[in-house]
């Protein structure tokens, strides 16, 4: 079976600033129509590697290709490729929603009639047609996103890099942004996508790649991670009376680790299935403990994050 | 170029357009297609600016201001026009170079020419869009301006072609001005620098502007000196334009390489614009050798052509010798190909030979043609019997100096890691120091009073005294001295031409298949047949 050519690859990717790592030995694939989330604390290397993707900075060992082309060999390829919108961007003074998208255009070759048809597009996708003549300068957080969210797909790019595309927005705009990536992941687009807000990723990426002080500490799908790096579940139970005692009980068992106590609720982590999760309730209520609870889920991105990256969190 | 955009046009809009305006709307923005994206963008960004408003509209006040103040007072034409051309030349050898040099500066400092240079535009469109909206706002100056030069012709006592040419000198010096700017804005993205430069760049813009305007503006219309019924005014014109021609291609080239991808070829268009300066260089010198028939010109051109090369020279061998896959992708395969053209590869060596034998070929060029004409009896001057030995020690003192420069910028490369501006900086010291150092030493013991007898082999790599003895007294009279020099000169040289091989072994490197397919889907046109060499120095892949 031919292995699908990946359309974003880092191969043994180094980005070194005097004796700073920034990225250190970073590798992944990311697949056509994924949607990769990038995760780590600031200046754990997540745009620098971005930044040598997007071809606007070259990485020190290593080389990173898009659609098969090196990004040190051939950025003109993979400009032609792929839309980079970054945390932050300038704009011009006395230009408009319409003329910058416009301008961007013609820059990336689009003449004639093709160019109207992706500016009605993409002006129509991220919801700028009624702001069109709005001066960007003017533009309030959100819609200068979706402005650089539209300038970054204006000439139809097979490979997307988000950086921080959520930063500073409000929840609707967030919900707004999440609803757009996936639409543009159904379309066969390629995502990488950076953002603390760790949720918002668990929801719209295929797959994850952490990263801490450069490298690169797990990569795969969510739910490979949490099974990787959390195997235990989280269990929530609400104990009416001796709320000490079955803590006790608890810590003593071999199934149950991280026993926490917060005046009616216990929280703990099990190893086990739904149906161990089951029988261990019975033996509580067996035990005459008064259960008025007892729930359970998976541990949360943030607390793989967390276990992952070691807590240290800047 | 100015459609509405609010709401882009749809297909059906476009075919069903009618009537005068629509369709010449049409066919305007159809022409705007073809136009450099970056000059439709700043067109639209200067129509809505402030300073252009504000520029403009006091370059029209003090136009029609001058034109009523002249009629009041009863001013000549000389001084009238003299009074417009002050009116347009503060925004065209200031204003506009500035903001060509600011509108490139800003881009690199606001972040916005990161999101530019990932387009499609190449370095050399974006250099020459900022260029093309600089001569844009010049044009709209002149014809905000021309009913009023229009007006001081029909008072008479000028001369419309010392006008003309007053106005097309100083439109290419604001052209030369707004290259060198963008150039200027290309040489850091630091802003500390960035302020430094833009400080300097202005004074050299005022004084240039000032002693243009005021020594020779002022004097070509008072004294109408220039006599237009000579042809060899004409050509004398040719040949500056020529001159400003080639120093704006170089600054445009120089400009974009600065500013293009890492693994680019930057080197080969520098060379290639090198080499027509060269062709454009020798060929005046001959034309006025011939034409005037002094000696003098040749050697002062010369000179002249040795310094150029000596400058050109220190930044080729500055360059790193490390190909990038995608420059040796494209290195000349077939042997006379890789004779010819391999000196036009990046790369210390290549450049050091490329300097030394462009040198080579305009002193012989010179030597050549000094003999020729001293053989028809035409005047060599007082060192007519020294010339050739002169150009030859010339020539072998800048190929000893460079090649020294080269060896220590390729020994430090081993440890540093350093860009263009240190290699300028050790040839200078050793060009420097071989005078120097000569100098202090026969100070030191014998007194520092200078006199040709005084002439030893300790003044072996003192260039200037050397060549000033060979320009007075010849070879013959130290020949031991000149001979060491010789042969010093010779084995630097030979020691630098097989260094060069590492950067002429270099081979070409396959395309990756991957480049090759986006090829095909490109220029499918280039691949329906098979492939055949177009010239004896063109292999197959």
């Amino acid at each position: 079976m031919i292995r699908p050519q990946p359309m974003i690859e880092l191969r043994r990717l180094f980005r070194i600033f005097g004796d700073t790592r920034a990225v250190d030995d970073v590798s992944f694939e990311v697949n056509a129509g994924q949607v990769f989330g990038y995760i780590g604390p600031n200046g754990a290397g997540k745009t620098t590697s971005m930044r040598i993707l997007a071809t606007l900075d070259l990485p020190t060992f290593g080389d990173a290709f898009v659609d098969g082309f090196s990004v040190i060999n051939d950025p003109d390829r993979v400009r032609r490729r792929l839309g980079f919108m970054p945390d932050d961007f300038g704009t011009y003074p006395y230009v408009n929603c319409a003329e910058y998208l416009d301008f961007y255009a013609r820059a990336y070759g689009l003449v004639g009639r093709e160019r109207h048809r992706a500016l009605r597009h993409v002006m129509g996708f991220t919801g700028l047609d009624r702001m069109a003549e709005k001066p960007i300068r003017g533009l309030s957080k959100g819609m200068k996103q979706r402005l650089c969210l539209g300038r970054s797909m204006i000439h139809d790019p097979s490979v997307l890099i988000l950086d921080e595309p959520a930063a500073g927005l409000d929840p609707r705009a967030r919900i707004e942004l999440r609803v757009m990536i996936r639409e543009l992941a159904a379309g066969g687009k390629t995502v990488l996508v950076s953002s603390h807000i760790l949720t918002e990723l668990a929801e719209i990426c295929d797959q994850i790649g952490i990263i801490e002080q450069g490298r690169l500490l797990a990569t795969g799908s969510v739910a490979d991670i949490q099974k990787q790096f959390a195997p235990h579940r989280q269990i929530r139970a609400r104990v009416l009376d001796r709320v000490a005692d079955v803590a006790q009980w608890l810590s003593q068992r071999d199934d149950v680790s991280d026993v926490r106590v917060d005046g009616e609720l216990l929280r703990f982590s099990h190893e086990g299935n739904r149906l161990q999760e089951a029988a261990l309730l019975k033996e509580m209520v067996q035990a005459d403990f008064v259960v008025a609870e007892f729930a359970s889920h998976e541990k949360s991105l943030e607390d793989v994050f967390l276990h992952v990256t070691q807590g240290y969190v800047q | 170029m100015t459609s509405d955009l609010s709401v882009p046009r749809d297909d059906a809009q476009a075919d069903a357009a009618t009537g005068v305006w629509s369709r010449m709307d049409l066919y305007l923005e159809r022409a705007g297609e073809w136009l450099n994206p970056i000059l439709v963008k700043e067109s639209r960004q200067a129509l809505k600016s402030k300073q252009f408003t504000i520029t403009f509209a006091l370059l029209l006040l003090c136009g029609w201001g001058w034109s009523f103040l002249g009629t009041m007072v009863g001013g000549r034409a000389v001084e009238i026009v003299y009074g417009y051309y002050w009116v347009l030349a503060i925004p065209l050898l200031v204003i506009v170079p500035f903001s060509a040099y600011r509108s490139l500066a800003a881009e690199r400092e606001d972040g916005t020419y990161e999101l530019l240079s990932i387009t499609g535009l190449n370095s050399r469109q974006i250099v020459t869009g900022k260029l093309g909206s600089a001569i844009l706002q010049m044009l709209v100056y002149y014809s905000a301006l021309s009913p009023c030069i229009a007006f001081t012709y029909l008072l008479r006592g000028v001369s419309i072609l010392s006008v003309l040419l007053i106005l097309f000198y100083t439109f290419v010096l604001s052209l030369s001005a707004s290259a060198v700017g963008l150039f200027a804005a290309t040489l850091t993205k630091h802003r500390n620098w960035q302020v430094l430069i833009s400080v300097v760049y202005l004074c050299a813009l005022l004084l240039v502007g000032w002693i243009w305007s005021e020594e020779l503006v002022w004097d070509l219309l008072r004294y109408e000196s220039i006599r237009f019924d000579n042809p060899e005014t004409w050509v004398a014109n040719l040949a500056i334009v020529s001159g400003f021609g080639a120093g704006i291609l170089m600054t445009i080239v120089a400009a974009a390489a600065n500013i293009t991808f890492a693994s680019d070829n930057r080197a080969t268009r520098l060379r290639i614009v090198m080499l027509l300066h060269q062709g454009l260089y020798v060929g005046w010198m001959i034309y006025w050798y011939v034409k005037e028939q002094h000696g003098e010109w040749l050697l002062v051109m010369s000179c002249f052509g040795a310094a150029y090369w000596t400058l050109t020279g220190a930044l080729m061998t500055g360059e790193t010798a490390e190909l990038s896959p995608r420059v040796k992708r494209s290195l000349p395969q077939s042997l006379l190909a890789r004779m010819l053209f391999t000196w036009f590869n990046p790369g210390a060596g290549t450049g050091y030979v490329f300097a030394v034998i462009n040198l080579g070929v305009l002193l012989a060029v010179g030597v050549i043609a000094g003999t020729v004409g001293k053989t028809l009896g035409r005047s060599m001057g007082y060192f007519a019997d020294h010339y050739a030995w002169f150009s030859l020690f010339l020539w072998m003192y800048i190929a000893a100096y460079l090649g020294v420069g080269r060896i220590i910028i390729a020994a430090l490369r081993r440890f540093l890691h350093f860009g263009l501006l240190l290699p300028v900086l050790i040839h200078i010291m050793l060009i420097v120091l071989g005078v120097a150092i000569p100098m202090i030493i026969h100070g030191w013991y014998y007194g520092f009073e200078f006199y040709e007898r005084d002439y030893s082999l300790l003044h072996a790599m003192n260039w200037a005294f050397s060549l000033g003895i060979i320009m007075d007294e010849g070879v013959e009279i130290y020949p031991f001295t000149f001979g060491v020099i010789a042969i010093g000169s010779v084995l630097i040289f030979v020691v630098n031409y097989f260094l060069a091989i590492r950067d002429v072994e270099q081979v070409r490197l396959a395309t990756p298949q991957r480049v090759q397919e986006d090829d095909r889907e490109i220029h499918p046109e280039r691949f329906l047949e098979p492939r055949k060499p177009k010239s004896p120095w063109d292999e197959d892949d």
